[in-house]
């Protein structure tokens, strides 16, 4: 066994990589940035080197760096994690060099299939199903024709040099190639330069269903079955899970199968996944393979109690696998939620920045299930605009997985991310859907059910029973505590007895508390039809309240502003106004206020510099054009006007810093 | 007798209708409520004790003899606010549109009398059409010897004003000489003359809103100490504010149970500082995290926004924050920021509640514009404030305290009681690499010395030892810790005695 392990990456994987590290008793070296100088990988390693710039490209791109940090400090192997150098075929041959050993597969393997020609090429050979289509360039419409109907409607046709969604077509029938065919090979050519197309079959509504497998340098392979990821974001994957909801045993055994050949053709020695696509009749064509663990490998880990890192470490110091394939079951579910900093309601814009505060629920029982986190981050770190903004891998396991998602769900209520937004309310608002729940998932999900953004879920009685309860329970315990204060002309009549009515939304709740030891008797005549328990702790200035309403356990997110409690529960966030009846008669008179015509604002989408501003006052713009342009995690955004009009005001100059919703230019 | 009695209650009714069903109905419609729903909402429930109810005006120019209604366009009494008492007068806008006769004036100083001889806030709710013209002078006078009772006032018990409709010409100037001034956004406006006014003076074409409405006056003029979105919104956040207040100069502010622990560490704190000292962060925070529960009332938010200022409390002692902002202009001490923390030192002197200071400045705001503005002047107001300030006087230094500003911000040297400094602060004349090249001139070209230079003056300064070696830092404490050892520091200082030399009154540099 190794004595030391260096781990050339940083966050989340990092951490995990260390934790079996530090199981296995292996002494571990962390190698950090300037931006990551301070995180919680640096902490937990027995040691750490600083190698370099908080670019990825001046530090953990730099293999002589790596390798220098190992000499330093006697590492003989190296754990790559994902990203970074985890797929660069020269970085194992460089360590080679120097005697330190690459956890991860072999050289060739990661070469054979980085290329994805290649990869395609292998995979036909060693008898994997891959996506029917026809290799060679084709002429013209006529051969177009012959080709499609070959290979069977319906079909894309795509240009050769493609990529982004250009050059490509669709076509269901003879005739839709006939004008598919010309189409695409126009648009090849005027986007590309390259007017060569090609035929493959269209997967409708495919799923992302990939198998894991691992390896040892003595010829075995196995499969550790399969995880769906198919709920995916602009092909960023948001929920991952294992098994499928969708395969059967034989599919699932032939998948496993054809993933081990192609393993094998390449002496595959390591932890490694053969992504597949998988269409709605189940059947299934090769995608490509990962020769590295996979963000997503929780939840093959919960669902197999195997230490995936562990197998690999174990690998790469020569140790046989211990177990065979007929070993190999799969228990209960598990399901991972990817906690970005971005932010749903503005088009899932980028929201780095310091963890004000950031809370996560405890590992362990959660809901009807368990929960795991795997994060990299502590309250007070900063997400910064050099990496991938995740913050924290959350995932659910259980029996089934209905509880998995449960145990998911729950954990997402309780953990607190403030200081920058987080994609919790959308993954939890994915988690609630009905076809979420029912296993109808593809990789469109989330253009079909979100098709205009996120704004937020409608929502249903029990979450307002909570909202509502919390709410006023807060108010309560607040009001009764302001009657005790000193300078009092009678004494106060602290009686624990409080009416209320808590608007929410517009919609009027009318609540009676009785306070009680550890909670209140809550009485909400519309929304219950008897009075209940609400057990809590819950204490005025914390931002979790967790409790028990009648059985049903719940936490809201609860944040105590001017204008009322902003409250959270699951997807649907509200600001809920805990007042007097009277109060409440008057709110109902107030005419509701128009909300400001933003079509005529440019308002900053998010914290960054101003690099250029297009217009002058007076300047008559058309809808589309550009006015500012705005720089924020090194990308350039270029807002546009929203309607026609004339430039009224221009609230910002180039060089200038802005804050998200920031005025910068005001149309007449 | 009986017959006695119902009339009573039937001129009751009569006058709490004020100007009718009518009026009342527009004043909805405008999106504000009627002087006594908002002082139903402002009070606790059932604590309104109206006085003056049927007073009416002794006009008879312009026909006014047979134009009467009780109560004369304002509402004055008293009442509660969570158990203390305070003190009340409400424009009624529905009522000759709340404009100010003699008998109206004499109305508001009843309750400003009683008031100061009571010793109890008064709050005013302004929504009001100015000066009653059918009165001429009686007005003008009515109006004078409110403003006279404003001034007599201050300093004493809080004064509060809540500007919920239109505030112009005369009625302007009794809120302006009150300690804190709240609008509503959209339907309240003040200014000293109207649109109509400007267009004729200066042909200058400006609406009500974009000349005096809440966003002009919390952001720009700094005249407004907050705005809030609704009549609603404001009132629950006066009861708020009011919570922090002692009732007058002769008590101490209100303690109430906190459930905050008095011991809470916070470990992020020890990050808040980035570790690149060009880099911002929110002051905000640690306010937020040190004082109870996160409850912080913050005061002109929207304006000179490199200063914060606000109130909180400390293991349920309420305090005032002043702190720099990096986050806005570096923390740059300008005219503004320096009145608007002037102002909030000095009520809170006035008041004894003791205040709390995060410094992290870089200096004063170099450049013509300042200077011009008379930022010398302007500058020493917070100085001073600070200087005659003899309430408990908290300190710590988080990063930047460079020159002339160090001194201001509630130095050892002015008194302070408890100096602390985190292990992040540099208390310097000025930063490094200004400093190495002032001294080291003759070095100027030459990069790897200046670099040598700069280096030496950051070893010797940018650090808070050299002036905890003199003793003008009291100790240097973990980030972490400042909530505790604050609430420990604050315990001692509750009986501290200190007073000023006898004077008529000071010579602030207005």
């Amino acid at each position: 066994m190794f004595h030391k392990i260096l781990i050339a990456n940083r966050g989340e994987i990092a951490v995990r990589v260390i934790k079996t590290c530090q199981r296995l008793g292996i002494p571990t070296v962390a190698v950090y940035s300037d931006a990551d100088a301070d995180s919680l990988a640096v902490e937990m390693a027995d040691e750490a080197i600083h190698i370099g710039g908080s670019l990825p490209s001046e530090s953990y791109l730099m293999m002589d760096r790596i390798i220098a940090a190992c000499v330093a400090t006697g590492a003989d192997a190296v754990h790559p994690g994902f990203g970074f150098l985890s797929e660069n075929a020269a970085f194992p041959k460089a360590l080679a060099e120097k005697g330190i050993v690459f956890i991860g597969p072999n050289p060739h393997a990661i070469a054979a299939m980085g290329d994805k020609l290649e990869s395609k090429k292998l995979a036909a050979e060693a008898g994997v199903n891959t996506v029917p289509g026809y290799r060679g360039e084709i002429e013209d419409a006529d051969q177009a024709v012959t080709v499609a109907s070959d290979i069977g409607f319906p079909v894309m046709i795509k240009a050769s040099a493609g990529g982004g969604g250009k050059g490509m077509r669709i076509a269901r029938s003879v005739d839709e190639v006939r004008e598919g065919f010309q189409a695409a090979r126009n648009e090849a050519k005027s986007s590309f330069g390259d007017d060569r197309i090609l035929i493959e079959k269209f997967v409708e509504k495919p799923r992302h269903i990939e198998i894991q497998v691992l390896g040892d340098k003595h010829g075995h392979v196995v499969y550790l079955n399969e995880r769906e990821c198919s709920v995916q974001r602009r092909n960023q994957k948001v929920l991952e899970e294992a098994p499928s909801p969708f395969l059967d045993a034989k599919t699932r055994k032939a998948m496993g199968e054809q993933a081990v050949a192609l393993s094998k053709a390449v002496d595959y020695d390591s932890a490694g996944t053969v992504e597949f696509i998988v269409d709605p009749d189940k059947n299934f064509y090769f995608l490509e393979m990962n020769t590295r663990l996979q963000v997503e490998h929780p939840v093959t880990e919960l669902t197999h109690a195997i230490d995936l890192v562990e197998q690999m470490i174990r690998s790469a110091a020569g140790e046989p696998l211990a177990f065979q394939q007929r070993d190999i079951q799969i228990q209960g579910w598990a399901v991972e939620a990817r906690l970005y900093a971005e932010d749903p309601y503005r088009g899932f814009l980028p929201s780095i920045g310091r963890l004000k505060r950031y809370v996560e629920p405890k590992e362990g029982p959660m809901g009807p299930g368990h929960l795991r986190i795997d994060s990299g981050v502590r309250e007070g770190d900063e997400i910064s605009m050099f990496y991938d903004p995740m913050i924290a891998k959350v995932i659910g396991q259980g029996a089934t997985r209905e509880a998995a998602i449960d145990a998911l769900a729950s954990a997402l209520d309780r953990l607190h991310v403030d200081g920058l937004q987080a994609n919790a309310p959308f993954l939890s608002a994915v988690l609630d859907e009905e076809d979420f729940r029912t296993g109808r998932i593809h990789t469109g999900y989330i253009e079909e059910h979100f098709p205009e953004g996120f704004n937020g879920t409608v929502p249903r009685e029990n979450q307002l029973r909570y909202l509502v309860a919390a709410s006023a329970f807060a108010q309560t315990v607040e009001a009764e505590r302001a009657a005790q204060i000193e300078g009092r002309l009678i004494p106060a009549r602290v009686t624990g007895e409080r009416q209320w009515v808590v608007i929410l939304n517009g919609q009027h709740f009318p609540v009676e508390v009785s306070l009680l030891p550890h909670g209140a008797e809550i009485w909400m005549p519309n929304l219950s039809s008897e009075r209940v328990m609400l057990t809590t702790d819950w204490t005025p200035g914390q931002h979790l309240f967790e409790g028990k309403l009648g059985a049903e356990g719940f936490a809201v997110q609860i944040h105590n502003r001017t204008e009322g409690y902003s409250v959270r529960h699951r997807g649907y966030s509200a600001t809920a106004l805990v007042c007097t009846q009277k109060v409440a008669a008057l709110h109902a008179r107030l005419p509701e206020k128009e909300p400001v015509d933003t079509a005529k604002l440019v308002l900053s989408p998010m914290p960054g510099l101003i690099v250029a501003v297009n217009v002058a006052v007076g300047d008559e713009v058309k809808a589309g054009s550009p006015i500012v342009t705005v720089e924020a995690m090194k990308m350039e955004n270029v807002l546009r006007a929203e309607v026609d009009g004339i430039v009224k005001t221009v609230a910002c100059k180039a060089g200038d810093s802005v804050a998200a919703d920031e005025l910068l230019v005001e149309f007449e | 007798m009986k017959e006695i009695l119902q009339e009573l209650e039937r001129k009751r009714e009569a006058a709490r209708l004020g100007g009718g069903e009518a009026r009342i109905e527009a004043q909805h419609a405008k999106g504000k409520l009627t002087a006594r729903e908002r002082i139903d909402l402002l009070l606790d429930e059932g604590s309104f004790e109206e006085l003056d109810m049927f007073v009416e005006h002794q006009c008879s120019d312009f026909g006014m003899a047979d134009k009467k209604m009780t109560g004369d366009g304002v509402v004055t009494g008293s009442g509660t606010v969570n158990g203390r008492p305070v003190y009340i007068f409400a424009k009624d806008f529905t009522v000759f549109g709340g404009s100010l006769s003699l008998a109206h004036a004499r109305k508001i100083m009843k309750v400003q009398d009683a008031a100061l001889k009571n010793g109890a806030p008064i709050i005013g709710l302004f929504d009001a059409g100015g000066a009653r013209i059918q009165e001429g002078v009686d007005a003008l006078g009515g109006y004078a010897e409110i403003f006279q009772r404003n001034v007599l006032a201050s300093g004493v018990i809080p004064q509060i004003s809540v500007i919920m409709g239109p505030c112009a010409g005369g009625d302007v100037y009794s809120p302006a000489m009150t300690d804190f001034i709240f609008m509503v956004k959209d339907t309240s406006y003040m200014y000293v003359t109207g649109p109509d006014v400007v267009k004729t003076v200066t042909n200058e074409e400006v609406s009500h809103e974009d000349l005096g409405g809440a966003s002009v006056h919390a952001k720009k003029s700094g005249v407004a100490d907050g705005a809030f979105e609704n009549d609603i919104e404001a009132l629950i956040q006066i009861r708020r504010l009011i919570d922090f207040l002692p009732l007058n100069n002769r008590e101490k502010a209100p303690r109430r149970p906190s459930y905050d622990d008095a011991e809470r560490g916070d470990e992020a704190l020890d990050t808040l500082v980035p570790p690149n000292p060009n880099k911002p962060y929110d002051m905000r925070e640690l306010i937020e995290k040190v004082a109870d529960e996160g409850d912080f009332f913050e005061i002109a938010k929207d304006y000179a926004t490199n200063i914060v200022v606000g109130f909180g409390r400390l293991d349920g002692e309420p305090v005032g924050f002043v702190a720099n902002q990096p986050m806005s202009l570096a923390g740059v001490l300008d005219i503004d920021a320096s009145k608007k923390a002037a102002r909030f030192v000095r009520f809170c002197d006035a008041f004894e509640i003791p205040v709390v200071t995060f410094v992290d400045v870089p200096g004063f705001l170099p450049g013509t514009k300042q200077e011009y503005g008379g930022l010398i002047k302007h500058g020493a107001k917070l100085l001073f404030a600070y200087a005659e300030a003899t309430v408990p006087k908290l300190t710590v230094i988080t990063r930047k305290a460079y020159g002339g500003a160090y001194d201001v911000m509630a130095s050892k040297h002015l008194r302070g009681d408890v100096n602390y400094a985190w292990p992040t602060a540099e208390i310097a004349v000025m930063g490094a690499k200004g400093a190495a090249e002032i001294i080291f001139r003759k070095d100027l070209g030459d990069e790897e010395k200046m670099a040598e230079h700069v280096k030496d003056y950051e070893d010797r300064f940018a650090n808070p030892f050299v002036a905890a070696s003199r003793g003008y830092i009291d100790d240097v404490i973990m980030p972490h810790s400042t909530r505790r050892r604050l609430i420990k520091a604050l315990k001692k200082l509750r009986n501290k005695q200190l007073t000023n030399p006898w004077k008529k009154h000071d010579n602030i540099p207005l």
